[in-house]
């Protein structure tokens, strides 16, 4: 069974831009917040969740530079 | 008629059963913050939406696919049923509230709470939810139990994008009229040629900004519960906050400047996003309506600073730009959200008269079609001046000549100009109308003296943009019964841009035969 087999998540997947690394924000995204409700503010949550947002802008930049 | 009504309800029922899954979701809230007593009102909440919509769609099966007239019945339908149905968390977990019983804990009442008591108030709630539009009914939204304030985000959230596209996202099948009732609410922009994958990547898309948007603000030190409900709402350009003084009340400038790109995304078109996240940049100032959100923002932003500052509403030009630029695209984006308060600088409603109506200006062209954004948005704006330009250029050219207008990358004949520029002058005449009756009303409505003109121009244009910035006028005790009933009505047209309404009404009125 791969991660599109599941059912709610195999829909979102198969409707977005075709690109994985999208995907992978998407699916990144809810667990990230789940770990920080448990984790609470610290060095590391914010540091993941910033990452998570640069990350985000600097891959849209790249596929534009690229293009 | 008949065939028609069987059309109506069949599609009516899948958007009650959509409604009706969004409030079973909606459970898990009271489960994790263990607010138990809201949970049997969030079961009837859900139960009476779900029973109506599967007795109409099991009962109209096989009812015709939807036609134009069908879709803007369906639509405007829809969407006050959905206002209606919507309301009923507000109203029954009130009412559980007040009741208390013993069983469900006796949880306490708070006069917030008890304003929901009153159907009226429920049902402005929600259709501000459902609409984008963020005026409330609430005194304090931080003493709302959490499973309402989630209610009011998520409403918001999904309103943002559509009713209708949500159930065309889950129900719909390629085939079933959906892009007739998608054009019916107020869009008709195509990523894919099928119409349900279209709304599938639209939500694909908001879901992945919605994290983003989330994130962001967490980063910038909004407590976890308070980014969740701002992220939804600033994307979905609604407003509704789970704070008391909206934005203001965390008093962060990094705040403030973090919402700005997020309210800015929601108000770009979704296929321009989809572009974007393919690579192509380009679309950012090669697209029309988003070049001119960011050229439209920007002057918004500099000439409401100016005013800000040289009234001495604010002494430093920093401050000035801070509340002039959140204000600005926050009304133009018609999010609504409000830094602008008395409790920590000066409200809106204490702006000088110039101030007011350039936010009310934001409030009444808005951001892109195609966006989760209201007011009459910046393509028609943008269609009307070309064709009065057109217009008075032609008479510089001989009769012979054959002229064509270029909007958007597309060139247009005289005919394709005619129709673009009618259909743009019919919203935006009908829009002023409304905005002026409304505002003759409300000045009826008001007791003598108590708001200006401009505030009242101010309100009513915030409720038929969809927008939600306030100059204290609405409120549970501050805006009589008739008042909330007309916003009610504002709000109703404003999201679906007022024809479908109007035809719903004339379709009503005639078959009851009340004028013809």
């Amino acid at each position: 069974m791969t991660v599109s087999d599941i059912p709610i998540v195999g829909d979102l997947l198969e409707s977005g831009a075709e690109d994985r690394v999208f995907d992978s924000l998407l699916l990144a995204g809810p667990v990230l917040i789940l770990v920080i409700a448990f984790l609470g503010r610290s060095t590391v949550t914010v540091g993941l969740a910033a990452a998570y947002v640069l990350f985000f802008v600097a891959y849209v930049l790249y596929l534009g530079v690229r293009r | 008629m008949k065939g028609a009504a069987r059309t109506i309800g069949r599609d009516l029922g899948r958007i009650f059963q959509a409604l009706a899954g969004l409030l079973f979701v909606s459970i898990l809230v009271p489960l994790i913050w263990g607010e138990y007593y809201a949970i049997p009102a969030l079961v009837v909440a859900g139960l009476v939406p779900f029973a109506v919509g599967y007795i109409l769609t099991s009962r109209f099966r096989d009812a015709a696919r939807p036609g134009k007239l069908h879709g803007m019945i369906i639509a405007a339908l829809g969407w006050f049923c959905v206002a209606i149905f919507g309301s009923l968390p507000f109203l029954l977990i009130a009412w559980t509230v007040e009741l208390a019983p013993p069983i469900l804990g006796e949880p306490s009442q708070t006069s917030t709470l008890a304003a929901f008591t009153n159907p009226i108030n429920a049902v402005f709630e929600s259709m501000s939810g459902f609409t984008g539009t963020g005026l409330t009914m609430t005194d304090n939204e931080e003493v709302l139990p959490r499973t309402l304030q989630w209610w009011r985000s998520f409403i918001e959230w999904i309103g943002g994008v559509g009713v209708i596209v949500l159930t065309t996202a889950i129900l719909a099948r390629p085939g079933s009229g959906s892009l007739t009732l998608y054009e019916s609410e107020a869009r008709s922009e195509r990523i894919h040629p099928s119409i349900v994958s279209t709304v599938q990547t639209i939500w694909w898309i908001f879901i992945l900004f919605t994290f983003v948007s989330i994130l962001l603000l967490w980063v910038v030190g909004m407590p976890l519960w308070g980014a969740i409900n701002h992220g939804m709402t600033g994307l979905a350009t609604g407003g509704f906050s789970i704070t008391d003084n909206s934005i203001a009340t965390y008093d962060s400038v990094a705040i403030d400047f973090a919402l700005l790109p997020i309210m800015l995304l929601g108000s770009i078109a979704f296929p321009v996003h989809y572009l974007i996240l393919q690579g192509d940049l380009r679309n950012l100032y090669s697209d029309l309506q988003t070049r001119w959100v960011f050229i439209y923002m920007g002057i918004g932003t500099v000439l409401l600073t100016v005013l800000v500052y040289v009234s001495d509403t604010y002494d430093s030009l920093f401050t000035a730009f801070r509340y002039g630029s959140f204000q600005f695209v926050s009304a133009a984006t018609c999010a609504g959200f409000q830094t602008a308060t008395d409790a920590t600088n000066v409200a809106l409603g204490r702006w000088s008269a110039q101030a007011q109506l350039t936010v009310v200006f934001g409030m009444v062209v808005g951001g892109a079609a195609g966006s989760t954004v209201g007011g009459i948005k910046l393509i028609r704006a943008l269609t009307l001046l070309k064709g009065i330009r057109f217009r008075i250029a032609d008479v510089f050219y001989p009769e012979t000549a054959v002229r064509r207008l270029k909007i958007n990358g597309r060139r247009l004949n005289e005919q394709e100009i005619r129709q673009e520029f009618e259909e743009a002058a019919i919203i935006a005449a009908l829009w002023f109308l409304f905005l002026g009756l409304g505002t003759f009303a409300l000045l009826i409505m008001l007791p003598q003296g108590e708001y200006t003109l401009e505030n009242v121009i101010f309100e009513v244009a915030s409720a038929q943009g969809n927008v939600g910035l306030s100059a204290g006028i609405t409120g549970p005790e501050s805006l009589p019964t008739l008042g909330k009933v007309m916003f009610l009505f504002n709000m109703w047209i404003g999201r679906l841009e007022i024809i479908p309404v109007l035809v719903t009404l004339r379709a009503v009125f005639d078959r009851g035969g009340l004028y013809r």
